[in-house]
Order: C-alpha cells, then structure tokens, then sequence
C-alpha cells in the first residue's frame, strides 16, 4: 500500500443522477488517510449513488473528485480501479457462477505480481478465515453473510489505497451483522483508509472517525460519532430514532 | 408531456399528433391518385406497385416490432404463404382471384397464429431465431420437394410447384378492361388495399389495443399488472399483421402472375428491414417514407449493379447505428425541439 | 449396422461443424447479449481466406487455416469498432434487436463482396485429406475424422483459454456481472472486442472445416449458422458446454432421421423437436436467467 499522509479521496460540489433530475445536490467531503469516514442516511437518499460516482458507474455532472491528490474526472470505471479505489457495491454483486477463489482472483484483477497476489490472499483469509474453508465452492451457492464476506474480500484484493463500502449490513441477520462489523473493526486497527456507507448510525458509530449525515442529496451534519448520537432531533427526524 | 418522455418519445406524440396524419396522409393519398394519370411509362407504374408491396409488408412488421414488441424474422414467410395459397387455390380449384386472395390472407392468418402459439411466450431474441428457422424449414421443404404430383406436358409438377413455383394460375382481370393500361388498373387494387391496411392499422393503434401494446413495450411489468395479457395481445396483433401481409402476399403472386421460393429469400427479409429502420422502427410512417427511400436508392444502385446488395446491408447498417429512429424519429425530434 | 456407423459417422461430423460454429455464437451472446447474425458470412470469410492464401498464394495449408483464423478475428474486430461499439452505448435496451438488425445487413454485405471478388461458381478449396479406412464393410473417410479431431482441439483450446487465463476470467466476470468487472478494473469494451475477436477466429476455422465438406461459395456459412442457432437456442443462449452437447445430439438425431425418412426430413424433424423443447422449457435446456449487459 502507497503511503502518503493526508488526504486520500476528496468530493468537491459532487452533482449526480441517473436519467431524471440530479440524486446528489453538490456534495462535498474529505476522507483522510487512516480514518473511516462514514455517511449515514436513510434508504433512497443517494448513498449508494454517491459510492457509484466516485467509482465512475454513475455520471458526474458537476463537481470534482481527488484520489491522492489526482483528478478522476472524466475517467471510466476500469481506470478509477487501476488509481487505487475499491468499491465493495451493494448487494456484493459477486459474479455468480465463479468460486470463492476466482472471485478473490478478478478482485486482484489489475496485479500482475504473483507475490503480492499471495501476500493480499494470506492477508484476507486471516482476516476472513470462512473463505478459506469454502476457497472452492462456487459463488452462488454461499450464505448471505458468507457472500458478504467475498464482496469485502474481493474488495481488500485489489490492495486500494482506499476502500468503499456500500452498506454492509444490508439484508444480514442481527448476529451476522455483528461478524461483519467486527471485521471492519479489524480493518480499522490496520489502519486503513475507508468510505463507509449506511443506515443505521448506531452500528457505526464505534468504528467511525468522522460521520456525515446525507438527506435528500444533500449532506445536512457532519462531525464526530458521539456528536451525533447526542443529537436525538437529527436522529429522530431523518432516521426515524 | 413531462421531460422523460425525451427517452421515449414515440408513442405519446403519435397520438397527439392525429391531425398531423390526416394531412400527411390526404398529401400522399393526392399523390398516389395522381400518379397513374402523370406517369406514362409502364416500367414506373411497375415500380410504384412493387414500392406499395414492400412498403404494405413493412408496415405489417413495424406494427409487430415496432408497436407490439415481436421481433419476427418471419415475415417473408408470412407473405409466401399468402402468395402461395393464392396461387394454388386458383391454380388447382380454379378459385376466383380475388377470393382466392381472400382465402390467402386468412390461411396466412391462421399460420402465423400457429407460429404465434408455438414461439411467442419465449423471449425475444429466441421468437426472432424460432421465427427464422420456421422460415427457412419452409423454403427448404418447397425447394427440395420432387415428388410429382401432375404432369403438365411431358414435365413433372411439384404440388408445392418445387424450385419453379406456380405461374399463370389467373390474374386480376384488368387486360380484359382496360387494354394497355392494365397496369393502371392493377395499380388502383394494390392501393386500394394498401390504403385499407394503413387504415386499419391507425384505428388499432389508436385504441386500446394501441395503449396495450404501448404499455407492454414501454414497462412490462406494469402493463402485466394493470391486467394487459402480453400473450393475447401479442397473438392477436401476430394474426392481424398475418392477414394483411398475406393479403399483401396474394396481390404480389396475382400481379406478377408468378410466385416462387426466390420471395423467402433473405435479400428480400433485409429489404423490409432496411426499408422499416431507415424510416424508422416504431413510427407510424416510417415504412412508408422509408420505401420511398430505398427505392430511389435502389434505382440509382442499378447502375452499379452487382455491388447493389453490398450497399444495401451498409445502408442497414449504418442506419441501425446512426439513426436509431430512423428519418422520421429523426424529423420528429428536431420539429419537435423547434416547436418547444 | 452399416447404416448405424453411418449415422454415427456422419452425426458426429456434423456434431462438430455445429458445436465449433455454436460456441462462436453462444460465446458472444453470452458475454454481451448480441447475436451475431454475420457469424455465418464470417464461416464463408474464413473458407475463402484458406483458398487465397493456399491455392492462390501457393502458401502451406496449415499456414492458411491460422490466416482463416486470422482473417475471422480481423473481422470481428471491424465488427466490433464500426457497428457494435456505438450500439451498447446508445441503443439501450433496444440492443439485442438493433445489434441484430445491424449485423444482419453486415452479414449480406460480406456475403455480396466475397460474391464480387471470388465469382459465384463453387471453388474447391484446398484443405482436405484424402482417403478412407474401414470398419467392417462400411467406409469412413480420413476428412471426417480430422474435421472431429481440429474441432475437438479448438474447443479444447477455447475452453483452457476461458476458463485458465486472465483474460478468459475477465471475459466471464464480464459476462457474469458487468458492474461488478469494471470495479475490479476490466477494461468491458476491450473484452467485447477480445470476444469478438475470438468468435471470429472460430469462426474462421469452423469456415475451412464446413468448405471442405462442402464446397466455397459466399453461403455456404448460412445452413451451419442456421443449425447454430437452433443449437443455442436448445442449450439456452450463453451456455458453451450444453451448446456443444445439444449439437452432438442434435447432429446425431437429424443423421438418424436423414437416414430414416430421407435427406429433407432431417431440419424440420429437428425444428419440431426444438419447439416442442422450447414449449416445455422456454430458456432452453441448461438456460440460466437472462444476462446483464447494461
């Protein structure tokens, strides 16, 4: 992993959308080096969008994006990739008919360094020693925690300065959601650099540095954790308690 | 109209556009009744009949894909069997021509529904290749039949009229009437059907069935919800287009007083095609001023003869990826941003 | 007995003519939703390639089977820039039908343009094996078992290559979740031109097998594509192993009837059984849900 300080992705007035109107309504943010940024929001509000345009699925129709300092407009999907971004979509999106293992290989995709292929696949059967034991067993045919599972290691595969991830909770039991999240927490001793989105601030809220709270395309709070869970009248009005 | 209609715009402003039809197709209709009274040269007449067979075949298919959503590549077959039908009642029973393009249209009716019943629940793609095949299955059986069912002279004659085909089994009458210009006469018939199908088509397209298939094309999911059956739908539009491309298919074999397997031919499968996305998939006049087109260019292509077919795949090509709608979504399109 | 090493001679010939020319198509449809309606021109482009370049260039024939090769995956390489390209980005959801439409017009251009250059009578072309051996009374010639063996080797070949190979897993995850292969960083427009590159170097090949049963002539790629289809259309479009298992077995049916009911019976003996297959179960035989292109 490259290692220069700072900040690593940066959002500057991002507007977005699909056919209709603009998603996104200029939305601006920074995810630094080493931290977890986390957004919360409820269902509809443009999380997922927002993730989709930093990885160039979803067209950008204002606004700039950084990723260490590089300018990725106007740049396809594949090339954001190759700069250093993963992107753990939602609903994993793993492909279906593929093994545990071919899938952790595309995550690898971009490298061609047999060695550091073997050093990125120790490194994510350590943290998700599940995928080891079913290494073989066609993608398709997993558990829904279990396909979580090889979304965020495929993710971890690509060895991204930094990572995305779109809701992992979505669709999980309590008790495999909990799984998933010490995972994260895992992840966040390492030090890494992630963009986390999802609903629920509770869940999140432990692993988080910084908390930004989206509504209707538009980021209405930003700070630390503990802020927001003393805020009740946000949590109240856009989430529901 | 909100603004998603940008994306898809066909339906909705056809409709709205009634008048615009009516002016459009009194201006046609005044040219077409014209032309017999200025044209004198017998080889244009000619031309302008064969304009009126493709284009009325076109617009039987534009109804199916464009309207209904049903890719057949089948139509030429539809239209054989018409032909044929025609051509082997009055060649064997000795029926009346005109009945006997009647009788054409009906049993072309009933094979597309046959056709229909077999390939319409499956998707897309697989109704195009089934469609195809079922064509291809019928030329092959009429090219390669030799067993004899009469002998005329000291030749042997298929039932199905083999490689060869069926000729002088009738025609429509009009030597006996109108001497030398037979072709006038011919050419009123042609029209007169013609405009009767273009008729037709408009009143379906503007009622329910038209709002059924507009539903279906443009949200399935939605349409099978509000209790649109697809597969009705998609059958009765599939015997209706059957009728009046087997009519079309009578008129074809009574005029040339000839019918043969050449007419399953795949250059005559890409003419319509040609002809439906030049003028444009999916509009109600697209077939129409997409015949005009290819057949000017067709006249100039004579001159180069052989490359003729080369030019008219390009020509198809090119259009597919240029002109998605074709010259009248195309026309639409700007008439309309100049009107907004 | 005679007759049924006859059948199975001729069922497994076919068998493979059909299974080299369906994988061509099922290949592409599978990663990217497009039938290729010029497949069957680019059969014939391939025959004639093996004839310029061994009969009219004097060049050895294995040379001019890789040129065959060569020349399809030239063409779908054009295909895929002039026509294919602009249609996945602007034809939407109406591109299976306008891919189709547009390949069609290209299959009759190429058709018409090898008419224009090789003339219209039928050419022999100069890949084949002469001679036959003999298993009991009946005779089997030598061709047919190296047509079975060049397209089991290509199979094979395609297989390793999609199922080993970087590329071939780049081809699959596209094919599999397109979404999801730009995130891991696939270049999916330069794999559609890989794909149909390779379909055309198939294609190719298939070309030189089928001309030297038959003879050259601008069509001769028409009846294999034909069958193609309704083989793709058996297995469920975009399923390479059953595509080759139904054209073995369909091969093999429509030898038994040719040689039951008569030559002309074999096609639509067949084509009833496909639609009575597709009545029972409309994505085919070994069908998976439709593919994900956009």
């Amino acid at each position: 992993m490259s290692e220069t300080k700072g900040t690593s992705l940066e959002l500057e007035g991002i507007h977005a959308g699909y056919d209709g109107p603009d998603v996104l309504h200029g939305i601006t943010l920074t995810v630094p080096q080493g931290q977890i940024v986390t957004v919360v929001g409820p269902n509809g509000h443009g999380k997922s969008t927002l993730l989709r345009t930093i990885s160039g699925l979803t067209a950008r129709r204002a606004g700039r994006i950084r990723l260490g300092g590089q300018d990725l407009t106007g740049l396809r999907p594949e090339r954001i990739a190759a700069l250093g971004l993963a992107h753990v979509p939602q609903g994993d999106l793993l492909f279906p008919e593929m093994t545990v293992y071919e899938n952790l290989q595309m995550g690898a995709y971009l490298s061609r360094d047999p060695q550091q292929f073997a050093a990125l696949l120790e490194d994510v059967y350590a943290l998700l020693p599940r995928l080891k034991e079913r290494h073989g067993q066609i993608a398709s045919s997993l558990s829904g925690g279990e396909r979580r599972m090889v979304g965020i290691g495929r993710g971890l595969m690509a060895g991204a300065r930094v990572l995305m991830i779109d809701e992992p909770s979505l669709g999980l039991a309590p008790l495999v959601i909990e799984q998933i999240y010490e995972v994260i927490g895992t992840l966040r001793e390492q030090g890494r650099t992630i963009l986390l989105v999802e609903e629920n601030p509770a869940r999140v809220a432990h692993l988080s540095d910084v908390m930004h709270l989206l509504d209707d395309g538009r980021l209405t709070w930003s700070g630390a954790p503990a802020e927001l869970l003393e805020r009740e009248e946000l949590l109240e009005t856009y989430l529901g308690g | 109209m909100s603004d998603t209609t940008q994306t898809l715009p066909k339906a909705g402003k056809t409709l709205s556009g009634g008048r615009i039809d009516l002016l459009i197709a009194a201006l046609l209709l005044a040219m077409a009744i014209a032309a017999p009274f200025v044209i004198e040269s017998r080889y244009m007449m000619g031309q302008l009949i064969l304009g009126l067979f493709w284009a009325s075949v076109a617009v039987q298919w534009n109804l199916l894909f464009g309207y209904a959503g049903v890719f057949s590549l089948g139509q030429m077959a539809v239209f054989a069997v018409g032909g044929y039908a025609t051509a082997m009642l009055a060649y064997y029973l000795d029926l009346n021509i005109f009945l006997a393009i009647a009788a054409g249209a009906v049993i072309a009716t009933v094979f597309s529904a046959l056709v229909g019943l077999a390939c319409l629940r499956l998707q897309g793609v697989y109704v195009a290749l089934l469609t195809y095949a079922i064509a291809q299955v019928i030329y092959l059986l009429i090219v390669t039949d030799t067993n004899c069912f009469e002998m005329v002279g000291t030749t042997c004659r298929q039932f199905t009229g083999g490689a060869t085909g069926f000729a002088r089994f009738g025609d429509f009458g009009m030597r006996a009437i109108l001497k030398g210009d037979w072709i006038k006469g011919n050419y009123a018939i042609v029209l007169g059907c013609f405009v009767l199908s273009m008729l037709v088509s408009w009143i379906i397209l503007h009622g329910p069935m038209g709002l059924a298939f507009k539903a279906l094309r443009d949200n399935q999911a939605y349409a099978v919800a509000r209790g649109i059956n697809r597969f009705h739908t998609q059958l009765l539009v599939f015997g209706l287009s059957a009728f009046f491309t087997g009519m079309t298919g009578g008129l074809y074999a009574t005029h040339f007083q000839a019918i043969g397997p050449g007419i399953f031919s795949i250059s005559s499968l890409l003419f319509i095609l040609a002809i439906a996305v030049v003028g444009g998939v999916g509009t109600f006049w697209g077939p129409v001023v997409g015949t005009i087109v290819l057949m000017v260019a067709d006249e100039l292509m004579r001159e180069v003869g052989s490359f003729r077919s080369i030019g008219l795949g390009l020509i198809i090509a090119f259009a597919v990826v240029a002109l998605p709608r074709g010259l009248v979504g195309r026309f639409s399109d700007i008439f309309h941003k100049h009107k907004s | 007995m005679d007759i049924l090493i006859a059948i199975i001679t001729t069922g497994l010939t076919n068998g493979a003519l059909y299974a080299l020319a369906t994988i061509g198509l099922s290949l592409v449809w599978g990663s990217m939703g497009m039938l290729n309606m010029a497949h069957g021109a680019l059969l014939a482009l391939g025959g004639y390639a093996v004839f310029s370049v061994a009969t009219t260039l004097g060049l050895p024939v294995w040379l001019a089977v890789l040129a065959a090769a060569g020349a399809g995956a030239l063409a779908g390489v054009i295909l895929y820039i002039c026509v294919v390209r602009s249609l996945i980005r602007t034809a939407g959801k109406n591109f299976e039908t306008s891919v189709m439409i547009a390949t069609v017009g290209i299959s009759i251009s190429l058709q018409n343009a090898l008419l224009q250059v090789y003339g219209g009578q039928p050419l022999k072309q100069p890949f084949g094996v002469s001679g036959a051996f003999r298993i009991g009374d009946s005779v089997v010639p030598w061709l047919n078992v190296v047509i079975i063996l060049v397209s089991v080797v290509v199979m094979l070949g395609l297989a390793l290559l999609i199922s080993r190979t970087r590329m071939g897993r780049a081809i699959r995850a596209t094919a599999q979740n397109r979404e999801a292969a730009l995130l891991m960083g696939v270049a999916v427009e330069r794999t559609y031109l890989q794909v149909l590159a390779l379909s055309g170097a198939v294609a190719g090949i298939c070309g030189v097998l089928v001309s030297s049963v038959t003879q050259l002539s601008p069509t001769l790629g028409a009846d294999p594509m034909l069958k193609a289809f309704i083989m793709c259309v058996v297995a469920g479009l975009g399923n390479l192993p059953g595509a080759v298992a139904a054209a073995f077995g369909l091969a093999m049916i429509e030898a038994g009837v040719q040689f039951g009911m008569g030559a002309r019976w074999g096609f639509p003996v067949l084509l009833m059984l496909v639609i009575a297959i597709l009545i029972w179960r409309p994505n085919g035989l070994f069908g998976r849900a439709q593919i994900r292109r956009m």
